[in-house]
């Protein structure tokens, strides 16, 4: 419906040329947005991602800057990136503590990291040919950031909904009592999806300063709340065991979609954030309120029962 | 007028974009470029002429500020609208822009999609650094020109032209001189309190200032640090504190940013420092005029951003309309500003400019009446 609105209101919207513009824009957001549903599915939250991308970024960065080469600065931003996912997973699943504390942790403390490094600085003079690959379609019109997007959203489905490990982040966040008496190690499936969440984080904050060709301590900071609307406007639910990947993806669409016909039609940053945030809201309300609504029905047509079987009953 | 009211709910901001539409008439671009064709307008450099514009012509433009919200910005677009009343442009122009904690992305957004849009110039201060470059280029491959104003795109890729406020490397002077001015023959030590780490201008000012310092007369002059409250406020002014706090020997804090000088001044007024540590740099006499008054900022300079908007306004439409080709040496007429000439930027490895200036100086003299 979006689409079809904002096709009708903008010109110029419907061109290839603008869609692959509006997912590149978000494209680093997007594909956290695919991992994070793997960690929210298992009934926890990471809200260091943002943090993770930025300390990503500002490590290539500032490696290049000590003499390090970038491809080297690369593998030590990804392994940095499991390394904050596995430290966030271990106080989760092993030691037992809540994510929104661990995780929030997380977000202040990668973040301050990254900040040391750098201070006020802005670090650019990456290679050219780092540059291009964020900045230049790398096969026809598509940009290597669309082209990885799209093999991981196959990557990320097949996984959640058509592998064993799914089934278990499923269960896992459904019950963790039951996962546990059905032979799942639950902290072990914890552990993976919160190092998948920082691996992706790290891979996205790379490929941002690619695209941005230069870094601050603060690049990628308050992406989090985005891509957490990302993933519950999909349906998966805050307190785990349900959604799937197709809503995530959709709503992944759905939002990049909408900020870019505002965009087009002027809309200020924050009329954007007004409008997606009461999205959210309704799609959070919405089903609520329909599963209240039948939860009334049943119950009304029980009391109906009842009443119809008391005189017999007499 | 648009949309920017319609916040409230997603379903009325929908519904919006369609009247948005059927509001905002999608000027047909391609009709105005080829409409310059008057035999006066044929643009040749070497002809030694002085380009003037036809009004009346319809030319979609985009004024994009680092970000909405201070009055140096709305002071641009109030000359921007003086120089299209004249102008007679069919299309008002837009003036949008992102808000201050997400400039560097906004920016780019923007700029990404000002020709999807159909906008035929953008006027950018721009606040991405060389981050811009790539969405600037992209915009000017698919036929959007791009203006620079205030601040210019460093490598200057993507950018056809920049209207500069002062020679860049002036403001390294003056600076210097207010500096020397407030601390005396004795000098001291003196801190930077700039925007952000990214804004081209501000980091051109502080290398110029730097150059400055090394002329034989500021030798007492002591740079101890440089520190960033990203235009705003709250930030700067606690960076304004910092630095006392840190140096409790500092004479002086040169912020050449209007948002900068006024936080650090409040600052230093608020910790009753003013008698130890003055304030100088780059502001707005309307913003300045208490602290001036009561000592904590006695001297500070700037220019007029009315006049800088008005004049990027003009040399934009010359552009688009075809009067101007953006070349070196060329000249062009700019309303009640006067005449203007295109040359190579001298404080920038590459790009063109075009030098406005003069720079004023504002004391307990003058300041009042310029606060009005």
């Amino acid at each position: 419906m979006i689409v079809v609105v904002t096709a009708a209101a903008v010109p110029g919207y419907l061109h290839p040329q603008n869609q692959i513009n509006l997912l590149e824009l978000s494209i680093e957001k997007a594909i956290v947005a695919l991992a994070l549903s793997f960690v929210i599915v298992s009934g926890e939250i990471d809200l260091s991602i943002a943090s993770v991308m930025g300390l990503a970024a500002v490590l290539v960065a500032w490696l290049r800057q000590q003499g390090v080469p970038v491809e080297v600065g690369i593998v030590a931003a990804l392994a940095a990136g499991t390394l904050c996912g596995l430290f966030n997973g271990y106080w989760v699943a092993i030691v037992g503590l809540p994510s929104l504390a661990v995780t929030l942790a997380g977000l202040i403390g990668y973040r301050g990291v990254a900040l040391l490094l750098v201070e006020d600085r802005s670090i650019g003079g990456f290679p050219d040919w780092f540059n291009r690959l964020g900045q230049q379609p790398l096969v026809g019109p598509f940009p290597l950031a669309l082209i990885v997007f799209a093999a991981l959203v196959v990557i990320a489905t097949v996984l959640l909904q058509f592998s064993g490990f799914g089934r278990y982040v499923y269960v896992v966040g459904s019950s963790r009592e039951v996962a546990r008496f059905s032979g799942v190690r639950v902290p072990r499936v914890k552990m993976a999806v919160f190092a998948m969440s920082g691996l992706t984080a790290a891979f996205s904050g790379v490929l941002l300063a690619a695209r941005l060709g230069a870094v601050r301590g603060s690049t990628a900071e308050g992406f989090e709340l985005d891509i957490i609307t990302m993933v519950l406007l999909g349906g998966v639910s805050i307190f785990g065991g349900s959604g799937s990947m197709a809503g995530v993806i959709l709503s992944i669409l759905v939002i990049l979609n909408l900020r870019n016909g505002l965009a087009l039609a002027n809309a200020t940053g924050n009329t954007q954030a007004g409008v997606i945030g009461a999205l959210l809201i309704l799609s959070v309300l919405v089903p609520n309120l329909i599963a209240a609504a039948r939860a009334r029905a049943v119950r009304s047509a029980r009391v109906e029962a009842g009443r119809r079987s008391l005189p017999s009953a007499k | 007028m648009r949309i920017q009211h319609g916040a409230a709910l997603s379903l009325l901001a929908i519904s919006a974009l369609v009247i948005a539409a059927c509001g905002g008439p999608a000027a047909a671009p391609s009709a105005t470029v080829s409409a310059t064709a008057s035999a006066t307008q044929a643009a040749s450099p070497s002809a030694a002429g002085v380009a003037k514009a036809t009004p009346g012509q319809s030319v979609k433009m985009m004024l994009l500020p680092k970000f909405l919200g201070i009055l140096p910005f709305t002071q641009a677009n109030k000359g921007a609208t003086e120089a299209e009343a004249e102008l007679k442009n069919g299309t008002t122009h837009a003036f949008v822009g992102p808000t201050a904690d997400n400039s560097v992305q906004g920016q780019i957004e923007f700029m990404t999609n000002a020709s999807t849009q159909g906008y035929k110039v953008v006027m950018i201060s721009n606040n991405a650094g060389d981050q811009i470059a790539p969405a600037a280029q992209a915009a000017q491959a698919a036929g959007v020109k791009i203006v620079a104003w205030d601040s210019p795109i460093p490598s200057a890729k993507g950018e056809s032209l920049f209207v500069a406020q002062v020679d860049f490397n002036e403001t390294g002077k003056v600076m210097a001189d207010m500096a020397l001015n407030l601390m005396g023959a004795g000098g001291g030590k003196f801190a930077i309190l700039s925007a952000s780490p990214d804004a081209a201008n501000q980091n051109a000012w502080i290398k110029a200032l730097n150059d400055a310092l090394k002329d034989p007369k500021y030798a007492k002059l002591q740079l101890v640090d440089t520190v960033y409250g990203n235009d705003q406020s709250e930030k700067s002014y606690t960076q304004a504190q910092a630095l006392v706090a840190k140096y409790p020997d500092l004479k002086v804090i040169m912020a050449p940013t209007t948002v900068g000088i006024a936080a650090a001044a409040k600052a230093m007024q608020d910790g009753k420092l003013c008698d130890k540590v003055k304030v100088s740099g780059l502001g707005l006499p309307s913003e300045m005029v208490s602290y001036t008054l009561n000592g904590c900022a006695p001297q500070f300079a700037l220019w007029s951003f009315v006049d800088l908007g008005y004049l990027t306004y003009y040399a934009s439409y010359l552009l688009a309309t075809g009067a101007i080709k953006g070349a070196d040496g060329e000249q062009f007429e700019a309303g009640r500003m006067g005449t203007f000439k295109i040359t190579k930027d001298p404080t920038r490895s590459d790009g063109l400019r075009v030098l406005m200036g003069p720079f004023k100086l504002y004391d307990k003299n003058n300041v009042e009446a310029e606060a009005k």
